[in-house]
């Protein structure tokens, strides 16, 4: 039991780690660990393995051990499908204090996360007017405003995912749901809001997209 | 039904992050029993109330892990004999002082250098504090009873009370004989003892990664942060926020700079010194150490004192 309940671990791990769940889940500096880990259970179950076979009766295993096994088994099964703006929305969205950026893209090669990060450190909405924007995010509705595009940073893993989001004036026509992952092409302007005056990205056009392979932000 | 999958997904990013660590963790442990067998050398650490502490303290100098991976470690200190004070120093005072922490606080704040003299400072005063507060009680409610048995058979006969001593002599005087050298323990032996500890701390570190992830799901962030400006609404929210987010000491910092602009120091810094010490993944790995009323003095203390430090903290720089 000890055995394989070693190599079930490790198997969980390493499954994670193979089908590129962790890219959901966890910040990329900890995959390679996670990785590693899983191999290294899966030896050291595949090292006690046959003194265990060899051993005859043996001590019943506890508990704790068949319930966390189940829970392995249900990780393996059941693939983490969390929701964004949920997500999202449970968690306040700042970004910090950023030092000044170190280097900056064409408008148009900019993420979602860039122009969020630059919008913070130069919040002077009249320098971006008229600037091309070509981004991606999901749909993160907004209380008593329109929904913005958003994309989640984390450093560690999902349990400290925080929210960037920008602003977007959408077209006519009904509003995009929450969670739809979209491409934006449109650009830069500047309107008022709650007598602030902020950027804003006119949608000029919206493609539908799959969420990407890669959906988290460090 | 989406709240669940989010919740599912949290569980899952929480315990595939620890488990790893918690492996480091129970290696390390492992090979120290490997290595020094029957461990002599920690039941010569210093028995001294405040050297104790400190010397376990300095330990996590030497184990780059964050709280998961400490308790372990914390477990065969306790278990080979180590003094009470010494490895209380350690379970509390590592997670916090130790070189990767240390840098990934300065990574995140390098422009707040108190912070970087403060959190360390702090671990230290907690852990200290903790040490003291828990010795209090005597061991056998402080320790499981698995864990006791173990320590009893390496301690010297002198340290158990009379009544809890299973063999000796009352009344006997004089040098106890001499003891017999212990011989290594076979590889086979020292994997397998390791591998029922690292099964028996992954399913309560489930349990733990469980109750986080619900109580993170249910619970909006936004009201933890909402009293961001008054001084000791901050701290205590901030505390609170520490306890069920239950991120790894080693990263904690990056998450705080998430929202440091918009909450007092003091409660910055009791997110950051509480949550190495007390979080709800924690609380079950803290099962395999101590009885549950051992747990909730820990917790309790622990409020308290980061409580005081987060107000004298806003007082000094407000």
């Amino acid at each position: 039991m000890r055995s394989l309940a070693l190599a079930l671990w490790g198997l969980v791990l390493l499954v994670s780690s193979l089908s590129g769940r962790l890219d959901l889940l966890l910040s990329g500096a900890f995959h390679p660990l996670v990785g590693l880990s899983g191999v290294v259970l899966l030896v050291l179950a595949a090292l006690q393995l046959p003194a265990e076979l060899g051993a005859g009766r043996r001590p019943p295993a506890p508990k704790s051990w068949w319930l966390s096994g189940v829970v392995a088994l249900l990780v393996l099964a059941i693939p983490p499908n969390p929701s964004f703006s949920d997500l999202a929305a449970n968690r306040p969205a700042e970004l910090g204090e950023e030092a000044e950026l170190s280097f900056l893209l064409p408008p148009a090669q900019r993420s979602l996360t860039d122009w969020v990060r630059l919008l913070r450190s130069q919040p002077d909405p009249s320098l971006y007017a008229g600037d091309p924007v070509r981004i991606s995010g999901f749909v993160w509705p907004q209380p008593g405003d329109a929904p913005q595009l958003a994309r989640l940073l984390v450093r560690c893993c999902l349990a400290d995912a925080t929210p960037v989001g920008l602003p977007v004036r959408w077209p006519a026509g009904p509003v995009p749901q929450a969670d739809q992952w979209l491409a934006v092409q449109g650009t830069m302007a500047v309107e008022e809001h709650n007598g602030e005056s902020r950027s804003v990205v006119v949608a000029q056009r919206i493609t539908p997209i799959a969420r990407p392979s890669r959906p988290l932000e460090p | 039904m989406e709240r669940l999958a989010t919740a599912w997904a949290i569980f899952q990013g929480l315990l595939l992050e620890a488990l790893p660590f918690l492996l480091i963790g129970v290696a390390i442990a492992s090979l120290a029993r490997w290595l020094a067998p029957g461990g002599r050398w920690l039941q010569r650490l210093p028995h001294h109330p405040v050297v104790g502490p400190l010397t376990g303290a300095a330990l996590g100098f030497a184990l780059p892990a964050c709280e998961c991976g400490n308790v372990p470690v914390a477990r065969r200190l306790l278990a080979g004999g180590a003094p009470l004070g010494t490895a209380l120093g350690f379970l509390f005072a590592a997670p916090v002082l130790n070189p990767i922490v240390l840098a990934s606080t300065w990574a995140a704040f390098p422009n707040q250098p108190w912070l970087l003299a403060a959190r360390p400072g702090g671990a230290l005063l907690l852990s200290l504090l903790l040490a003291s507060v828990l010795r209090l009680l005597p061991e056998t409610a402080l320790l499981t009873p698995a864990l006791l048995e173990e320590r009893r058979l390496n301690q010297p006969l002198a340290e158990v009370g009379l009544l809890e001593r299973r063999s000796g002599l009352v009344g006997a005087v004089g040098a106890p004989p001499p003891q017999a050298p212990v011989q290594r323990p076979p590889l086979q032996e020292v994997l397998q003892h390791g591998s029922r500890e690292f099964l028996d701390l992954a399913a309560l570190l489930v349990l733990g990664c469980a109750i986080a992830a619900t109580v993170q799901t249910l619970l909006p962030r936004s009201w933890l942060l909402a009293v961001g400006g008054a001084p000791t609404l901050s701290v205590l929210s901030l505390m609170l926020l520490a306890v069920v987010v239950s991120v790894c000491s080693s990263v904690d910092a990056f998450l705080a700079l998430g929202f440091a602009a918009q909450i007092t120091p003091g409660a910055l810094l009791a997110f950051l010194v509480l949550g190495p010490v007390v979080d709800l993944k924690l609380l079950g790995l803290f099962r395999v150490l101590f009885q549950p009323r051992a747990i909730a003095l820990t917790a309790a203390a622990a409020s308290v004192a980061v409580l005081v430090l987060g107000q004298w903290v806003n007082l000094l720089l407000l």
